[in-house]
């Protein structure tokens, strides 16, 4: 088969796949609000087929390019939407059993795709020498799986932060005052803070309310951030080194990387801040929503409006 | 603690600053081009460093304060993570005090327990350490066990290793250097101050002890697609000897494959063309050898590719002396292109090379310190123009004639050493060894007694976690039966469906 017949199928699938997110957003949303199993069902089914379909539509991609799929700002948002997808089906679906998320999942991968498809597409081609590097495929491949970790715990948190302010508004205020000290731990040296993934109040009592509570919210959105925050690190470190091969130089504060640095220390602060008694559940949160934005500032904004080394791969 | 993270926050948004205005090195363009635009908004970044954000003082003050603050932090920190490794588990009062506490009969008596017990935390990694503790009278056999002290270190390891970074930074850049050298095909050059044409930056610990390493450029070959201009490869072939002369092998050097030898890293940097010329009066040679040629940078919108390159001859031998301009197309196809429509085209091959030229009489102004490839034409005169195809020779007048010889590539490599990169890579391996064990491993302590009780004993387990104490449950539960010898029912996995 031709590059060109090749390239037609990755857009179909991919059309296939935007297409098949739609509806499987819609069918989840209905969910969320009237919890009809089959509907459910429809959803699950249109997002697992959108993610098959998308995967076709990306391995047509690379056969078409001649070269690993993710070498521009399109293949970089496709697969990132893709793994957002997975990671919901896989991580919330499969391990905690949720799946009221589906929407929010899926709208964020509409989103990327929409921009993509619209903003972004470019023909396959072959890539510049520069890029042409396997500590790139390392880098590449760890930087867009982290992002799609993190953009998926901060939609969770964001969806946390509506939940835990709905919870707090029907709540009654307790009496005994806001000093109860729940973290505190028997035995415990005084230096010891109480875990980083516990939510920062119990569970209140599961008011019948249309998403998980806000304590299951918020450690599902923690451990997806915690668990991506490595991955993230990887990612910086193989891009330096990649940097070292191919410009000689580990460091060189452009857009790209210093806005890498800038998730970076956000998340950080994020990760200390859970451990922190005080600073946990919402302030926690919109640590998280500030890492979100500058997530997609490093992503989307430093390719399109800040000239630096990376863009020399234009979008 | 607080400190440290206020300052990791502030150099994130000095960070923030230094990428939205423009950097001295990595849009130059742009900083001259605010300086035009907006001459008071550049003062202003200029005074306050903003163009050099990641140079300027106040960033490395920032960056130094969180280094003292975070050493600070990590001093005590480390002094009770190395008191915690050390100490033994501490036996413990009141088990059934503890977030987790369970009892349970068993048939065995309590040393047989005791001893599983044992077993069971040991191969679970637990610490064990047994209490004194004397079966006679008839007092309860005691275990303290503990787990997770690799969270701890593992974040220890983590924020030391930056320590590290800072070090491996310093140590690196203060004794090493990066230049560029600018070698014509066919030519050797050597690695040493002098070579590198005042195009190097030497750190402040530099002992002057360059390598002496030669470097003879066989070839140079750059590659386009055809017709997009994506560019396909720029490859160096060289052959390197080392001061004494002695060789060490050949090496393709090309983008993202940089050469190493000497202690020094060999990168592909940049290309140019470099026309051998040579200049006769009345048949005598004054002037003979390759020209290297450089290229204006193109405006917006322009390819690179599409601009011709320029250089320089300058016969100061001559009476008056006489400079000529050449401007080089490496593809005629540009050159007639332009003619032709105003605009020229790519130029990815060689093709019918041509250099037009412009000479000049008068004072060339050699006392002056001009750069070799810019004539001061204040003091000049036009004298002729021409143009001459590769293999040709043109007479400008007075006897003088020029042949274009010949045209060949010049490689721009950039020559490096850093001698503080392997620290960095251990900084680097040390950061994920300790995030990991940091960020997902828990501190947990467990205490288990026995005491005879009739036939049997009766075991109690107590026990705690720091952290992730959702988890420590289920395992908490798992321990117990365990201990107590009894098959454990398989848990009903909770589900949260809402």
């Amino acid at each position: 088969m031709t590059d060109g017949g090749w390239a037609r199928i990755s857009t179909d699938a991919f059309n296939v796949a935007l297409w098949s997110y739609i509806a499987g957003m819609l069918a989840y949303f209905h969910y969320l609000a009237f919890r009809r199993r089959v509907v459910w069902r429809i959803g699950l089914s249109a997002a697992s087929l959108g993610v098959v379909a998308h995967m076709v539509s990306i391995v047509a991609r690379g056969v078409a390019a001649g070269r690993p799929p993710w070498g521009n700002m399109y293949e970089y948002s496709s697969l990132l939407a893709l793994l957002v997808v997975a990671a919901y089906l896989v991580v919330v679906e499969g391990m905690y059993r949720i799946r009221t998320l589906g929407g929010f999942a899926l709208a964020f991968s509409v989103f990327t795709m929409a921009i993509a498809v619209q903003f972004l597409y470019v023909g396959p081609q072959p890539l510049v020498p520069a890029l042409n590097s396997y500590w790139r495929q390392i880098h590449v491949t760890s930087m867009i799986v982290s992002s799609s970790l993190l953009a998926l715990g901060s939609v969770i948190t964001i969806v946390y932060l509506v939940k835990d302010r709905f919870e707090r508004s029907a709540t009654p205020p307790a009496i005994s005052g806001g000093s109860t000290d729940l973290d505190r731990v028997e035995n415990a040296p005084p230096h010891f803070e109480a875990g980083a993934d516990e939510p920062a109040a119990p569970a209140r009592p599961a008011r019948r309310g249309l998403l998980p509570s806000a304590a299951v919210l918020d450690r599902v959105a923690y451990r997806t951030l915690a668990f991506a925050f490595p991955l993230w690190t990887f990612g910086i470190i193989t891009g330096a080194i990649w940097a070292e091969e191919a410009w000689g130089r580990y460091w060189g504060w452009d857009p790209k990387e210093t806005w890498s640095f800038i998730t970076w220390v956000v998340f950080a602060g994020y990760l200390h801040a859970r451990a922190t008694s005080g600073w946990k559940g919402r302030r926690a949160a919109v640590i998280a929503m500030v890492g979100f934005v500058s997530l997609l500032i490093t992503y989307y904004a430093v390719n399109l409006w800040i000239v630096g080394l990376h863009s020399y791969a234009g979008v | 603690m607080r400190t440290a993270l206020a300052l990791l926050l502030i150099l994130a948004l000095a960070s923030v600053a230094g990428s939205l205005v423009p950097q001295v090195g990595v849009a130059d363009a742009r900083i001259a081009q605010t300086f035009r635009d907006h001459p008071l908004r550049a003062q202003i970044y200029d005074r306050l460093g903003l163009f050099d954000v990641f140079g300027s003082w106040w960033f490395t003050l920032i960056y130094v304060l969180l280094f003292v603050s975070l050493v600070a932090c990590l001093i005590p920190r480390t002094r009770a993570a190395v008191r915690n490794v050390r100490s033994r588990p501490q036996p413990a009062r009141e088990l059934d005090a503890m977030r987790h506490y369970a009892e349970h009969p068993v048939p065995e008596p309590p040393g047989r327990v005791i001893e599983r017990a044992r077993r069971v935390l040991g191969r679970r990694l637990f610490r064990v350490e047994a209490s004194p503790a004397d079966m006679t009278d008839g007092s309860p056999l005691a275990l303290a066990a503990d787990k997770g002290l690799a969270r701890e270190v593992g974040s220890l390891l983590f924020h030391w290793a930056f320590l590290l970074i800072l070090v491996g930074v310093v140590w690196g850049r203060g004794t090493g250097f990066s230049g560029r050298a600018v070698i014509v095909e066919g030519q050797t050059w050597t690695e040493a101050h002098a070579s590198y044409d005042g195009q190097i930056r030497e750190g402040r610990l530099f002992g002057e002890d360059h390598s002496g390493l030669r470097i003879t450029v066989d070839d140079f070959e750059a590659r386009y697609r055809v017709p997009s201009g994506i560019p396909e490869e720029f490859l160096t072939r060289a052959r390197l000897a080392d001061a004494d002369g002695r060789r060490l092998g050949s090496v393709d050097i090309r983008v993202n494959h940089p050469a190493a030898a000497e202690g020094v890293k060999i990168y592909q940097f940049g290309y140019g063309w470099a026309p051998v010329i040579e200049v006769t009066k009345a048949g005598e040679p004054i002037a003979s050898g390759p020209v290297v040629c450089e290229q204006d940078r193109a405006p917006e919108g322009v390819s690179q590719l599409q601009l011709p390159w320029n250089c320089v001859v300058k016969l100061p031998t001559l009476e008056p002396q006489v400079g000529i301009a050449f401007t080089l197309w490496p593809d005629i196809r540009g050159l007639t292109s332009l003619l032709e429509t105003g605009t020229s085209m790519p130029m990815l091959v060689r093709f019918d090379p041509v250099m037009t030229f412009v000479a000049y009489r008068g004072d060339l102004r050699a006392d002056q310190p001009v750069r070799t490839n810019d004539l001061d034409t204040s003091v000049l005169q036009r004298w002729t123009e021409g143009a001459v195809g590769a293999g040709e020779t043109k007479e400008i007048g007075d006897g003088i004639e020029v042949t274009f010889e010949d045209l060949r590539n010049y490689t721009v490599l950039e020559i490096k050493r850093d001698r503080g990169l392997w620290l960095l890579l251990a900084a680097a391996i040390l950061i994920l060894v300790g995030l990991l064990p940091a960020l997902y491993t828990s501190r947990r302590k467990v205490w288990v007694t026995a005491e005879a009780d009739g036939d049997g004993s009766l075991v109690r387990v107590g026990g705690f976690a720091l952290q992730r104490r959702p988890q420590f449950e289920d395992e908490f539960a798992r321990l117990v039966d365990a201990i107590a010898g009894t098959p454990r029912t398989a848990p009903e996995r909770e589900e949260v469906r809402t």
